[in-house]
């Protein structure tokens, strides 16, 4: 039973790259453009139903490569040994922040162009999008909320992103061929101030894709709210990535059940985190009771709403808590597998929650207009297709013939022999 | 060594030590296989898998910890419905209080506290459960009376196998220590003198017993004496809060060169026209506020209360602002049902809030009103003597008069509108008009009439 790895490779296909996947980069690539082309002209709702589907879809997958970024990041920053073996998939998972970048455009352009079917502060003051524009705080929010500043702070979010997760991915593979110490030692030095900025794109990022759809609402946990889905929906797809992996064959010896746990426990910590962000954000305000911060959990708790509270606080909270509560569940590979989905699925309501109940606010702004669930949910599974089948394709050409696991990292000899007590 | 040396003294176990964490897992993986269970293994930092090597079973911990959770999370939710959400319940009822307009029992504003007192209870039955399950703390350990084995906690690493008669003998329990490859063995030797307390200790605990029975004692001679002392003031900051009360005035204009208080010095703002504050509501005038609905009801009494830099600004102002007589409600309203139920609700809430100054009989007797009345005298305060109900002007006051006292308070009087329902406030008139028929018009004993209470407040007008 005693039995200490030494630190090599030892599984047979350590690659994602095989025939299979490199005949489907441009199936996949032209299936998702298509998917999203298909979404924008079969929406039931409209442009406004397509650019809120759209927006909800993105926001899951960019939430969940934002999160697989921290991952990296706070595993340099700490200096983990364990996590040498699954850092790599999150590496992959972080650079798909670059094509995101490029999937953000059907949300810029419109800005751009001046529509205000998805974020209403895109209009007059005059017009009604804006709810309750009056006062000192709708002319400071007039110069933050404005598309040529938008359009600022999201090309600074993605670049501050993709350049960290370019810069990881890039040193960490070169590691895998040269095996020099002094890459471990400057991504480690590096992760604190990409770490700062990193957090400052979040906060903003945050603010900007989904608070801002009611742009008069404001809540300062919001970010936190936001964070602690992003890190818990990374932690869902790492895993679910390394478990199907293992399944087609692919790094089977290095990721062992420890890893899996060790993610496991991560991700049980991050449910309750969630939670607790959630109704933190939500007493505050239902305490309070301004009708200035209440109107928003209104919008969610009427017309058909209220039922997606209420699977998102059982769903998303209390079931996985007690789920994931127990040891030998957190060391199934079975039941991993099912609970990484399903948090992924309630991942996506929760961001259908966030954004979707706005979608009626273009059409009726006020306050006194909860909008119900939109119709077919058409350009909703559309949209999470395609955004899903370009994804796929830019990770297959991302990892191509590179390792799946860092191969020389000094650590990884820890990693290999890492048990949990 | 004699037996001599070993008269008090019991073989309980051997120890063997080994010179590397990977040689004392060795020897732990072979002992247990070995069929041995009851052994030990010490080491300077925790070694991966020793746990296994030892055959130790996983602890039952996380569930004692998870049942004292659930239960935590049921007696803090019980505590808050019990405290605050049952009201006439026995002698232990708990006591309905209106905290931010929320509900009595609100599942929200309940889950806080809720919360805390998992992870309170949650944190002890962890620490407490874990001291328990490893038989913690004992005084003693026979092991540390072996020289060799101070290194545990330095650079060796030890593996100590209990012996027991009829069971593993010292000698083969040494065999085989030896056998697995122990650098050294040694016989492990329990003193029974160990189990006993130590004198100074005994001195110590008794000492402490002493000196934890002094606060009782104390405040066991406290109770029922007077103190000429001033109060102790345990927190401070909670006593005194640097802090301004709703609708008083700000510091001096000195002390606030950047303005920031409201105009004429205020803490706050004036209530803005055109609002309706929670108190406020006029919808039914006689039940809200014991005037008579009528033309120009809305426009009396409505106090904007405003606190004057001093006493001038204030006189100057009283003419002026002296309001006619409303048009008081001389008959309890329809919503208010005078009946036994009611009278036994405005005596709770009139022991509760208005007996500290008016006294148990409405003499004007009370407790703090005889305080502040002494302390006037000798010159330290202003006070204005709480009113006795049998005094003719207050007999004769109309019940929509003696409502409109408790909402919003009379000279030193303060208003009770935010601490009790209108309902309550009429429960305490008819309370009050009955402590006044005890007075002024006693029937004879024999021929209550049934509605003695509904006329109550008729007949004094």
């Amino acid at each position: 039973m005693h039995h200490i790895r030494k630190a090599e490779i030892t599984s047979p296909i350590t690659t994602l790259a095989s025939d299979t996947t490199t005949r489907l980069v441009p199936v996949a690539g032209i299936a998702g453009i298509g998917c999203i082309a298909g979404a924008f002209l079969l929406s039931p709702g409209g442009f406004a139903h397509f650019s809120h589907a759209y927006l909800v879809n993105f926001c899951f997958y960019a939430t969940i490569c934002i999160g697989a970024l921290f991952f990296v990041l706070i595993q340099h920053l700490t200096r983990a040994g364990w996590s040498v073996t699954v850092r790599r998939i999150a590496e992959i998972m972080a650079c798909c922040l670059l094509p995101l970048a490029v999937l953000f455009l059907p949300i810029l352009i419109p800005v751009m162009l001046g529509s205000s079917e998805l974020y209403t502060w895109n209009t007059s003051r005059d017009s009604l999008g804006w709810a309750v524009g009056d006062g000192d705080m709708y002319d400071l929010k007039t110069v933050f909320l404005s598309k040529n500043f938008f359009a600022l702070r999201n090309i600074i979010y993605f670049a501050v992103w993709s350049l960290i997760a370019w810069s990881l991915y890039r040193w960490s593979v070169r590691q895998d061929e040269t095996g020099e110490k002094s890459l471990t030692m400057r991504m480690q030095g590096f992760s604190a101030p990409m770490m700062l900025l990193f957090v400052g794109a979040l906060v903003f990022g945050a603010f900007d894709w989904e608070m801002s759809l009611s742009p008069m609402w404001f809540s300062t946990m919001f970010p936190v709210y936001f964070f602690a889905g992003c890190v818990l929906s990374s932690l869902a797809t790492i895993t679910l990535v390394a478990l199907v992996l293992q399944r087609s064959g692919r790094v089977t010896d290095e990721i062992t059940v420890e890893h899996y746990h060790d993610l496991a426990k991560w991700t049980f910590a991050f449910i309750f985190f969630w939670g607790y962000v959630a109704f933190s954000q939500f007493m505050l305000i239902w305490y309070a009771n301004f009708p200035e911060e209440t109107f928003w959990f209104r919008f969610r708790s009427e017309g058909g709403w209220m039922t997606v509270s209420m699977i998102l606080l059982f769903g998303h909270l209390f079931i996985p808590f007690l789920g994931m509560m127990a040891r030998t569940v957190r060391r199934s590979k079975t039941f991993l597998l099912f609970s990484s989905i399903y948090l992924l699925i309630m991942h996506w309501v929760d961001h259908y929650w966030l954004i979707m109940p706005q979608l009626g606010a273009s059409v009726h702004p006020g306050y006194n207009s909860p909008t119900p669930i939109p119709g077919p949910p058409i350009p909703e599974l559309l949209c999470f297709l395609g955004i899903g089948f370009v994804l796929f394709a830019s990770v297959c050409l991302i990892a191509g013939k590179r390792s799946l696991v860092a191969r020389r990292d000094p650590r990884l000899h820890e990693a290999l022999n890492y048990n949990n007590p | 060594m004699s037996n001599e040396t070993h008269q008090d003294k019991k073989l309980v176990g051997v120890l063997g030590q080994f010179d590397s964490p990977d040689a004392l897992l060795h020897a732990c993986e072979n002992a247990r296989q070995s069929g041995i269970k009851k052994m030990d293994a010490y080491s300077p930092f925790p070694i991966h898998g020793i746990e296994k090597a030892l055959g130790v079973p996983r602890t039952i911990l996380p569930f004692f910890v998870l049942a004292v959770g659930l239960s935590a999370c049921a007696a803090g939710l019980g505590l808050q419905w019990f405290t605050n959400a049952t009201e006439n319940w026995g002698p232990w009822s708990g006591y309905q209080f209106k905290i931010s307009g929320k509900p009595y029992f609100s599942l929200p504003a309940n889950i806080p506290v809720t919360f805390e007192i998992i992870v309170l209870s949650s944190a002890f039955a962890a620490f407490l459960g874990m001291l328990a399950l490893n038989r913690l703390p004992t005084f003693a350990n026979p092991l540390h009376r072996i020289a060799r084995f101070k290194r545990a906690t330095n650079d060796r690493f030890f593996l100590a196998i209990e012996t027991s008669e009829g069971g593993l003998d010292a000698t083969s329990a040494r065999n085989k220590l030896m056998e697995y490859g122990a650098t050294d063995v040694e016989e492990v030797w329990l003193d029974q003198t160990d189990h006993q307390l130590p004198a100074f200790l005994k001195t110590f605990l008794v000492l402490a017993l002493v000196l934890l029975l002094l606060p009782p004692v104390m405040v066991f001679r406290g109770q029922g004496m007077t103190s000429r002392q001033t109060r102790l003031h345990l927190n401070p900051d909670m006593d005194f809060q640097h802090k301004f009360k709703p609708q008083s005035l700000g510091p001096v204009a000195s002390d606030d060169p950047l303005g920031f208080f409201f105009e004429h010095k205020r803490s706050a703002l004036a209530q803005i026209p055109g609002t309706v504050s929670r108190n406020q509501d006029d919808s039914d005038s006689t039940f809200l506020r014991g005037i008579k609905a009528g033309p120009d009801s809305h426009h009396t009494n409505i106090k904007i209360p405003v606190v004057l830099a001093s006493n001038q600004e204030q006189e100057a102002l009283t003419p002026a602002a002296a309001p006619v007589e409303p048009d008081w409600v001389t008959e309890f309203p329809e919503q208010f049902d005078v009946n036994q139920e009611n009278m036994l609700l405005g005596q709770k809430k009139y022991d509760i809030y208005c007996s500290v100054c008016h006294g148990y009989s409405g003499e004007g007797d009370g407790l703090v009103n005889q305080r502040a009345s002494a302390l006037a005298i000798n010159g330290g305060t202003t006070w204005t003597a709480a009113k006795s109900y049998h005094d003719p002007e207050v007999v004769k006051q109309p019940v929509g008069r003696i409502f409109d006292t408790i909402t919003n308070g009379r000279a030193t009087m303060g208003p009770y509108a935010s601490r009790l329902s209108p309902a309550d406030r009429w429960a305490i008139v008819l309370y009050i008009k009955a402590i006044q028929e005890t007075r002024a018009n006693v029937p004879p004993a024999t021929d209550v009439p049934p509605e003695a209470d509904k006329n109550a407040g008729a007949k004094a007008e």
